[in-house]
């Protein structure tokens, strides 16, 4: 029983950071309607920011999330800007152009082979202050890294959909996404609105890149197994919906740890993709999703 | 009829039948192995290409697994000749079989949706059959061998019936046929009533099914077509490489490069994804050549920076200044410029 609710208490710990992963795709989605190839890519980005910060100067992990965060949203600012922008105003008639996803896996490639010539291929760790520290809850493990990993997830989340709600930015956001036409004709700069979405999931893989540098590797392609997590995560929890993807990363997460008691780790992965397509074939909206999307 | 035009037709029909023929005796002029092995590729990777362009191009979604569907192929003829001695050329259709039975299943509940999730879950597919077969030894009777992957058993000399031979010449035939055999399937589908259907839920959706057209069914029956055909390509990969492995034959940058030689070519048209093969094969491969020794990894670099600009200033692919390229020259050959744009 007890081996039980550790797992659980595992599962949810890696499932909230695999959940803000995810959070940040599904928000460039749900407001532009395009999947972002590049996300992993960027919280490789992240990664390697937070990495030679606290390499160089021995600083909390956290402390690098001064630099990463402007970093990855003015980052990702410009991307949208400059790249994704004029795909779009030529597709205006299209509700979903793909080649926008051809465009981000291009700065994917980009990316992630610029990370290989400069740093090379090896596996960087890094020892942190939380490094390997535990918390004890009665007899239960919490990893230090990763429960701070699940209060980050929940204080980002938490300002985002404040943001979302209560400012005037966050409420242009919301309009376009509802309807990018009645928007713009109400006075709403959308390709603005776009660049600060896409600021915001960016901005978020940086976040993740922070919180994994405790306790995670680091290398050039780590962006890609975030990638396939991610996209399950935001099909299982509905495209473009921000409780359907920390849910999404949780139930993850809990799949992950509670099967690998019974069997090998790469089978619990084989176990997600069963989980995913089951979903699929139930409630193929994600089971955040609304209908409308379909 | 004008004299110009009609010289016009006279060179573009020599043209083209200079370049079939030039296409099909190449191996008697061509000795180098080395050559015919990159041609092979080539042309695999546009079958292949053209095959995925059926549901890629035509139904206008974005399959993101389809090395899934090669590696059932290989996988299915592989095994079955090991275990039974059954002939490849046989274990191809029974490959091919399952791979669109596979689609169609795949097919049913993603080709409703959004293309978002198609393209994001024909993906988590394709790298759901990766993981099962990297960790699976034995599949019922069946031993796949898991992440090592699998030898197809040599026989000795040149064998037809076991699909092995000594020389490169007739792989060369085999793909060549097989291509020509899928740009004409290919062709045909997008002259035939079906075809139209496809093309119009392809872009227009709603509009398509507003007017009484069952998208759906129509690009799930695509992906099945399309599924089955890759298979075949999968067997055939098998029998060239006689060697294969989850994380080649199944791996997701397999899949990618597949959609984006069909993007950078013209996805949707008939000749976008040899165009695209004729293109972005040799600039991977010689950029991999020379390159990757001094940086490896600059070859990806240029091959993303080449996506980006091809999509940012030919979305719609290359074949469409290619062939107004062609047009111009047959125009200034022909003299005949002036009446055609009148």
């Amino acid at each position: 029983m007890d081996i039980i609710i550790q797992a659980l208490i595992n599962g949810l710990l890696t499932g909230s950071y695999y959940g803000l992963a995810a959070l940040g795709l599904t928000i460039v989605f749900g407001v532009i309607k395009v999947i972002n190839f590049a996300h992993g890519s960027l919280l490789m980005v992240g990664m390697f920011a937070a990495y030679w910060m606290v390499r160089l100067t021995g600083w909390h992990p956290y402390a690098a999330l001064i630099v990463v965060v402007p970093l990855l949203f003015l980052f990702g600012y410009a991307l949208q800007g400059i790249l994704i922008k004029p795909i779009l105003e030529g597709q205006r008639d299209v509700r979903e152009p793909t080649e926008v996803i051809i465009v981000t896996t291009g700065v994917w490639y980009i990316l992630d082979n610029l990370a290989l010539m400069i740093f090379g291929a090896e596996y960087r760790v890094v020892q942190t202050s939380i490094s390997g520290q535990i918390f004890m809850l009665g007899d239960y493990i919490f990893p230090k890294a990763q429960l701070y990993g699940l209060i980050t997830t929940a204080v980002t989340a938490g300002l985002v959909l404040w943001f979302l709600k209560y400012t005037r930015t966050g409420m242009s956001i919301r309009a376009a996404s509802l309807d990018r036409d009645a928007a713009s004709l109400m006075g709403i700069n959308q390709y603005r609105v776009y660049n600060i979405a896409f600021g915001i999931g960016a901005m978020i893989a940086g976040i993740v890149g922070c919180v994994l540098i405790p306790f995670y590797y680091v290398f050039p392609t780590v962006g890609v197994i975030f990638d396939v997590k991610c996209f399950i995560i935001v099909v299982l929890g509905g495209l473009g919906s921000i409780p359907g993807a920390l849910a999404g990363g949780v139930i993850v997460g809990l799949i992950e740890s509670t099967f690998s008691q019974y069997m090998t780790s790469t089978w619990t992965e084989l176990i997600v993709y069963v989980v995913f397509l089951a979903v699929l074939f139930i409630r193929p909206a994600g089971l955040f999703g609304e209908k409308r999307d379909w | 009829m004008n004299t110009g035009i009609q010289k016009r037709k006279t060179i573009d029909t020599t043209l083209k039948v200079l370049l079939v023929l030039f296409v099909f005796t190449v191996p008697l002029w061509v000795t180098s192995p080395t050559t015919l092995q990159i041609l092979i590729f080539l042309f695999l990777y546009a079958y292949l290409t053209t095959t995925w362009n059926l549901v890629g191009g035509f139904a206008g979604v974005l399959p993101l697994g389809h090395s899934a569907y090669v590696g059932i192929g290989a996988y299915t003829s592989t095994v079955l000749f090991i275990s039974y001695g059954v002939s490849p050329w046989i274990g191809m259709w029974a490959g091919g079989l399952i791979a669109a039975i596979v689609g169609i299943i795949i097919g049913i509940p993603t080709l409703k949706l959004r293309g978002a999730y198609f393209a994001l879950s024909t993906m988590a597919f394709g790298e759901g059959v990766r993981v099962l077969v990297e960790n699976t030894m034995q599949l019922g009777p069946f031993n796949i061998n898991g992440p090592r992957g699998i030898c197809v058993p040599l026989i000795p000399g040149n064998n037809i019936a076991a699909f092995q031979f000594l020389s490169k010449v007739p792989y060369y035939y085999i793909i060549l046929v097989m291509l020509c055999v899928v740009l004409f399937i290919t062709w045909y589908i997008s002259r035939i009533r079906p075809g139209y259907y496809l093309a119009a839920g392809g872009e227009e959706p709603e509009a398509a099914q507003s007017l009484g057209v069952n998208v759906a069914k129509y690009k799930v029956w695509a992906m099945g077509l399309s599924c089955f055909l890759t298979a075949l390509g999968g067997t055939f990969l098998a029998q060239l490489a006689l060697y294969f492995y989850p994380k080649q034959i199944l791996g997701l940058d397999f899949s990618f490069e597949l959609a984006f030689i069909a993007l950078i070519g013209g996805r949707g048209t008939i000749a976008g994804p040899v165009v695209g093969a004729l293109i972005l094969r040799p600039v991977s491969e010689l950029t991999r050549i020379y390159l990757s020794a001094v940086l490896p990894g600059l070859h990806l670099v240029i091959f993303g920076l080449v996506l980006i600009l091809v999509m940012l200033y030919q979305p719609k692919g290359l074949v469409g200044p290619l062939e107004k390229l062609y047009n111009w020259f047959l125009n200034k050959v022909s003299g005949t410029e002036k009446e055609v744009r009148t």
